[in-house]
């Protein structure tokens, strides 16, 4: 049972239900979807959120072993790990599901009008409604709350209009009792609520938001369509502030000591969004205490914002919030970085709130027996992160502690990985398997066509005219239906589109709208449920490529549309069925790297029953975690790491080589085939394998900088780690010492942040002042980022008298000789000055870099990002998948991380891996190159040309691609001289039909 | 990112680039594309391995065919664009689209459009 | 194979110049392994064709159609269904399909589009070289199996001339001298002996300097 309905919920669950298990998903609200499906855009990349979840959200709804309760909240738990069970009660919706067909006559008629929380309370809704259009499942919902009949007793408009009879106000609350082996809780979080606090005019000025109703106010989907205005009067802002740490960083507003990680990063795209909405006239401000940009990629965004975007960033502390001087403007004063301060007029002020855990959580751990920790998140341990104190109850996302989205993902597979894991005994005894209905064949027929264009709410339809697109399209050749629809991803929509096939025994289907990157597979298996061949479906991006991109020019977006529907009619016309065909999976994993992140991948996989093989390039296992002693937490790494290898070398199911490194890779997911050179002989080896995980993990940046190696006194905060323990003596003679941050980081070489470092230096900080209270420690940072509760430690740390200090980011600390000691000086970004202090030991906080990563990714064909790390498949949504199918990532090796973090992620990518691993059979075939022996001059161009090797003469004298190799990227098929070799899919009279469609017509 | 682009522009996707073929692109010309530009992935990071550069020799002997027919072979190219990076596409896009407005239409469009059949 | 290699565009046009509609024959053996004219070209060049008419505002109708061998009758015979509705046939065969199709067809223009170069082996993807001139006496098996008439530019029988280089011919540094490959191989056969014997004047009459060449077997002629 996953508890939480979010994208943590919604990802566990379907890691779980495609392993072979059968999933409750218990979600509190009428649809899932979560915080995620509220936001606008997410960070780094500024992907629209809903576009990436909305696959996801059907997929869910969609699947057979996933079985959705909303409007569900548990009561009790008994019983214990592998047989819980779970009483709930789910509450009425007052609807019947099975009737209602979303048609939104209710909501239209209902006469209550009430603040849409959804919308955070900027807009109205009715009393019956579905909180958007994309929820899952659309089924719309009676607020018992708000209803004027359950208040009145008379009114029931909806009744009477409902089309479908779906209205039942006799429904009454079912209590439930369901037995299931393991529970995850992703319960999330809720943003902080700033009206406990007077102080930021929150509530008195309408236009002192929070990030949330920041984000509703720049969606297409929230009160202004999408157009950046302030709630007070509609007007676009000139300026907008933002202000950092609201609810977060702050033991005296009640308990919120820790850093909530993801609202430095949040607000920078917010600023930035906000600027592509005015065309960067906008003046944007966000006021801070640190800049925590610690996620992968995340300074590259910050350094954007600062840069090309010109959003200005003020280290300081508010003074006050005051109305400003123009009408509905507010006065921010404040503590500038220099000390000095200042004031200055806003239109809006957006406050970057904090995640909390609402009490609605804190209960339900009550009641479940789990511990929670000082701040109401749910207490795990430093190498057991996704472990709640209850055994077989497991926990990922927000609940556990503050984190962004590709976190949370990870987190909830892990946790996925941990249930599989205690539960693989049942694998495939409860589960359903999905039927769809028989083919048509549509072999020799005129095409039939069915064309369905998506308003995306106002992303297409508020540039383009979808009417007369639609309209336009009905008149194309062999278009038969042709309709408009305001979500064509709505899961109404996917039965409409089913019964359009069948009532108009249409053989291709058309879908106009967004890209096939994201949406191609959900049309194709709605077409498939309708009997059509998957591939029978054509897209045309109107969205992506034509109204996101051509906003100011209507009229030439309108007709850029046509044209693309018009080329994707002709390119549906000449489409034809492929068929794929089953191959066994070889029930084996194959991890390379044998660190913390690839030892606890290799049991959870092993624990999942599967065989493993561990390649260790180095004699011992252990990896880089062998030179740290202890978490910041105080735990033991030694010990853990001295246990994690015991378990992995007695695992019968895991078989580790040492010394060994990979020398050759082929074959596809399911079907790999890896040669490895083993131990001091170098002997070779051939495994079979169905998955692999890189676990690779990353190196320490050797400074060439700051006397290193030079000066016997200079030393990296490793070497300092390993001298605490076995040198304190000598330590307790230190008077000065200065640690500098970010060596080997966030500099040009380095363009990103180590994430680490800023707690390996508190951490080391805080020993240094146990062993002696009298030494003098000196942090020289840029921004401190002792993000999430790690903030604790660094709070702890300036209590105990250690001292930080700000130095100018452009320009670094010298460090020098001096008679014996070293003196550091740097410009005092506090104090405006610039500083030299006489030290007896500098400490370097070196950055994490990759290690040689090429090599492994040339050889597995998987792309690293510029920084050398492993590159994922889609930073939030697929954080542990890589572009190469069945090839999964984790631990340092994907980004710096500490190592619960390398463990979470380690877990999910042994989620992922056994999730391909338990199907016995996978497809291929689809997309891939076809022979006609007929045309083929057996000239060998195909042969020489294939980047993969895969086609070969075979006995008939012809070339032969087989379809599990074949990569699908059409090489030899523009290659060969003969024409023999066609792309199925991308037929050339396919590409041709879309040339012609395009020129011949304009 | 939705960065704004000239919407002369108009896709034809490609699993990869080396998938493009001289036809397809002296195709188009023949039915009065003004331009064509192929964006595949950056040098050395093809997702496919070298089908970028296979595509990049392509459009290259295209671009003579086109001279030896009369055509102005800048009206071809090639670019590599990072898949993430939305700015250099929309970048791209404009500099393609300025360099097709100072040549001016394709001299076969002028054809075309008078009216001789395909 | 025979290698060979489209003619410059200007001058296929200048053979087509007047015509309305033409028929371009591909032909599937070597000229589609060395991709001159395959299938493929078939479909650029008509491309091309037709594209550098319109641009002269003119109309050129193209029939295209790829021939399994334009150097056998029963093949060539497949277009004389339609061969007459079109004012030429453009051969993008070896000058053997181009003869082949003229013959065929008496009263019909036939152009060629290649210029057929050697009979070669592929060097790789897109790299052809010459390997045999068709001499009629083969003198293989005294050459360690390296053609000095071929791959000499002089056609020496009896050694390298003093244009020799370091292993490379006179005429270019790009090319091996083949006598230096013929001594070398032998060596390593441990056969040098063979080149003590002296290589008569060799007779060119079964070359082509006595004519047209013709085969004919007996034991298969019907």
């Amino acid at each position: 049972m996953v508890v939480g309905g979010g994208i943590g919920g919604i990802q566990a669950a379907l890691d779980l239900a495609d392993s072979g298990f059968y999933v409750y998903l218990v979600e509190k609200s009428s649809s899932i979807g979560g915080k995620m499906s509220q936001l606008d855009k997410t960070f780094p990349t500024n992907d629209c959120s809903m576009c990436i979840l909305s696959p996801k959200l059907v997929e869910c709804g969609n699947h057979l072993n996933i079985e959705i309760l909303t409007l569900s909240e548990i009561e009790s738990v008994a019983g214990e790990e592998g047989d819980f069970h779970v009483r709930l009660i789910q509450h009425p919706r007052y609807i019947d599901v099975d009737k209602c067909i979303a048609c939104g006559t209710c909501a239209e008629k209902c006469p209550k009008k009430l603040a849409d929380d959804y919308n955070t309370g900027l807009m109205k809704r009715r009393a019956v409604y579905i909180r958007y259009p994309q929820a899952v499942p659309l089924k719309y919902v009676v607020d018992k709350e708000n209803c004027i009949y359950f208040e009145k007793g008379k009114c029931r408009a909806c009744e009477k209009f409902c089309p479908a009879d779906a209205i039942d106000f006799d429904q009454k609350e079912i209590e439930r009792t369901i037995d299931v082996g393991a529970i995850i809780l992703a319960c999330g979080f809720q943003p902080y609520d700033p009206a406990i606090s007077d102080s930021y005019q929150y509530g008195r000025s309408p236009n002192v938001v929070t990030s949330l109703e920041f984000e509703r106010i720049l969606s297409a989907s929230g009160p202004y369509q999408g157009h950046l205005v302030r709630p007070s009067d509609a007007r676009e802002p000139k300026k907008i502030a933002w202000l950092q740490c609201v609810g977060s960083r702050n033991t005296r507003i009640g308990n919120k000591g820790y850093c909530s990680s993801v609202c430095c990063t949040y607000a920078i795209k917010q600023a930035i969004v906000a600027k592509e909405h005015s065309d960067g006239l906008l003046d944007t401000a966000v006021f801070y205490i640190d800049i925590r940009t610690h996620g992968k990629d995340f300074e590259k965004f910050f350094n954007r914002a600062k840069g090309e975007m010109g959003v200005r960033f003020e280290k300081s502390r508010i003074n006050s919030i005051l109305p400003g001087r123009d009408e509905g403007n507010l006065e921010i004063t404040y503590l500038n970085g220099e000390g000095k301060v200042a004031k200055e007029d806003f239109d809006m002020v957006v406050l970057s709130v904090g995640l909390d855990i609402p009490q609605e959580s804190i209960d339900l751990a009550q009641k479940m027996g789990i511990e929670l920790n000082h701040y109401n998140f749910v207490r795990t341990g430093s190498f057991d992160p996704l472990q709640t104190s209850r055994p077989g109850i497991f926990v990922c996302g927000a609940f556990q502690g503050p984190r962004d989205i590709p976190e949370t993902v990870i987190q909830a597979s892990g946790s996925a990985a941990a249930a599989s894991s205690l539960l693989s005994g049942q694998r495939h005894t409860l589960t359903k398997e999905k039927e769809y209905p028989e083919e048509v064949d549509v072999t020799g027929k005129e095409p039939r066509i069915g064309l369905f264009v998506c308003h995306c709410g106002t992303n297409i339809a508020g540039v383009i005219d979808v009417t007369e697109v639609t309209e336009y399209a009905s008149k194309l050749p062999y278009v038969l239906v042709a309709e408009e629809n305001l979500f064509t991803c709505s899961q109404d929509t996917q039965v409409k589109i089913k019964e359009n096939i069948r009532e108009h025994q249409l053989n291709r289907v058309v879908v106009v709208s967004c890209s096939t990157r994201t949406h191609e597979p959900l049309f194709q298996n709605t077409i498939r449920e309708a009997g059509l061949n998957p591939y029978l479906l054509s897209m045309a991006n109107i969205r992506d490529q034509d109204s996101w991109v051509h906003q100011s020019n209507k009229a030439g977006a309108t007709e850029k549309a046509k044209d693309l529907v018009r080329m994707a009619v002709a390119s549906a016309a000449k489409l034809s069925p492929l068929y794929r065909t089953k191959l066994p999976v070889v029930k084996k994993v194959l991890i390379v790297g044998g660190g913390i992140a690839g030892m606890t991948a290799a049991l959870n996989a092993a624990g999942q029953g599967f065989e493993v093989i561990l390649v260790e390039i180095e004699k011992e296992l252990g990896g880089f975690a062998r030179n740290i002693q202890r978490t910041l937490q105080g735990d033991d790494v030694r010990e853990y790491v001295a246990n994690l290898i015991e378990a992995v070398n007695h695992h019968e199911k895991v078989e580790v080589l040492t010394e060994a490194t990979l020398a050759g890779f082929s074959g596809t997911k399911g079907n790999f085939k890896t040669e490895l050179s083993v131990g001091p002989t170098m002997h070779h080896r051939e495994i079979a394998h169905g998955a692999l995980v890189i676990a690779t993990g990353a190196s320490e940046y050797r400074p060439k900088e700051y006397l290193y190696g030079e000066h016997e006194s200079v030393r990296t905060q490793v070497e300092l780690e390993n001298m605490l323990s076995t040198e304190g003596e000598k330590i307790k003679g230190w008077k000065n010492v200065v640690m500098i941050q970010c060596v080997g980081s966030r500099n040009n070489a380095n363009p990103n942040c180590s994430r680490v470092c800023c707690q390996q230096a508190v951490k080391n900080a805080i020993s240094l002042k146990e062993i002696n209270p009298e030494a003098n420690v000196f942090v020289l940072h840029k921004d401190i980022r002792t993000y999430g509760f790690a903030e604790d430690y660094y709070r702890k740390a300036r209590e105990i008298g250690v001292h930080f200090m700000r130095y100018d980011e452009h320009e670094d600390p010298i460090v020098e000789r001096a008679d014996g000691k070293i003196h550091v000086t740097f410009m005092d970004l506090a104090l405006a000055r610039e500083i030299t202090l006489e030290s007896d030991q500098v400490i370097l906080s070196t950055g994490v870099v990759a290690g040689n990563t090429e090599d492994l990714a040339s050889k597995l064909k998987v792309p690293l990002t510029s920084e050398q790390f492993f590159l994922e498949a889609h930073v939030k949504l697929r954080p542990v998948d890589t572009q190469s199918d069945g090839i999964f990532v984790c631990g340092m090796a994907h980004s710096p991380k500490t190592i619960d973090e390398s463990i979470s992620q380690a877990m999910a990518a042994s989620a992922r891996a056994c999730r391909l691993l338990s199907q016995d059979w996978i497809d291929v075939g689809g997309i891939v190159a076809r022979v006609d022996p007929e045309l083929c001059a057996s000239c060998l161009v195909c042969v020489r040309a294939c980047p993969y090797e895969v086609p070969f003469i075979n006995d008939e004298g012809v070339s032969e691609i087989d379809i599990s190799s074949c990569q699908g990227c059409g090489v030899c098929a523009a290659e060969c001289p003969a024409k023999a070799i066609d792309l199925l899919h991308f037929e050339d009279t396919q590409i041709l039909a879309q040339i012609s469609a395009l020129l011949e017509a304009s | 990112m939705r960065l704004t682009y000239p919407d002369s522009i108009r896709i034809i996707r490609l699993p990869c680039t080396g998938k493009i073929d001289v036809i397809h692109m002296m195709e188009a010309f023949r039915k009065g594309a003004d331009g064509v530009y192929v964006a595949g992935c950056l040098e050395g990071e093809c997702h496919y391995l070298a089908g970028n550069l296979r595509a990049k020799k392509k459009v290259e002997y295209t671009r003579k065919l086109l001279d030896e027919i009369g055509i102005e072979g800048e009206r071809i190219e090639m670019y590599g664009i990072a898949a993430s990076d939305g700015p250099r596409f929309a970048e791209v896009a404009k500099e393609m689209h300025e360099k097709i407005m100072d040549l001016g239409p394709s001299p076969v469009k002028r054809v075309v459009r008078k009216g001789v059949p395909s | 194979m025979i290698v060979g290699e489209r003619k410059p565009f200007d001058e296929i046009v200048g053979f087509v110049r007047d015509c309305k509609k033409i028929l371009i024959a591909g032909c599937n053996e070597c000229v589609t392994v060395c991709c001159a004219g395959g299938k493929k070209e078939v479909g650029i060049l008509s491309s091309a064709l037709k594209m550098a008419f319109s641009k002269e505002g003119k109309d050129l109708e193209v029939k295209e159609v790829t021939l399994e061998r334009q150097c056998d009758p029963e093949y060539v015979q497949q277009l004389s269904e339609y061969y007459d509705q079109y004012d030429a046939i453009v051969s993008m065969a070896c000058g053997v399909g181009v003869q082949e199709l003229a013959m065929s067809y008496q009263d019909k223009l036939v152009f060629p589009a290649l210029n057929t170069n050697f009979m070669g082996a592929s060097q790789g993807q897109g790299v052809w070289e010459e390997r045999c001139q068709g001499c009629g006496a083969c003198v293989l098996g005294r050459t360690g199996g390296l053609c000095p008439i071929a791959r000499c530019a002089k056609s020496l029988l009896n050694g390298p001339c003093g244009g020799s280089m370091n292993g490379k011919c006179e005429i270019s540094k790009d090319v091996d001298c083949v006598w230096q490959l013929i001594i070398d191989r032998l060596t390593g056969l441990n056969q040098l002996q063979m080149l003590e014997d002296i290589f008569p004047v060799k007779d060119w009459s079964c070359a082509g300097h006595g004519g047209p060449r013709k085969v004919v077997r007996e034991d298969l002629k019907s």
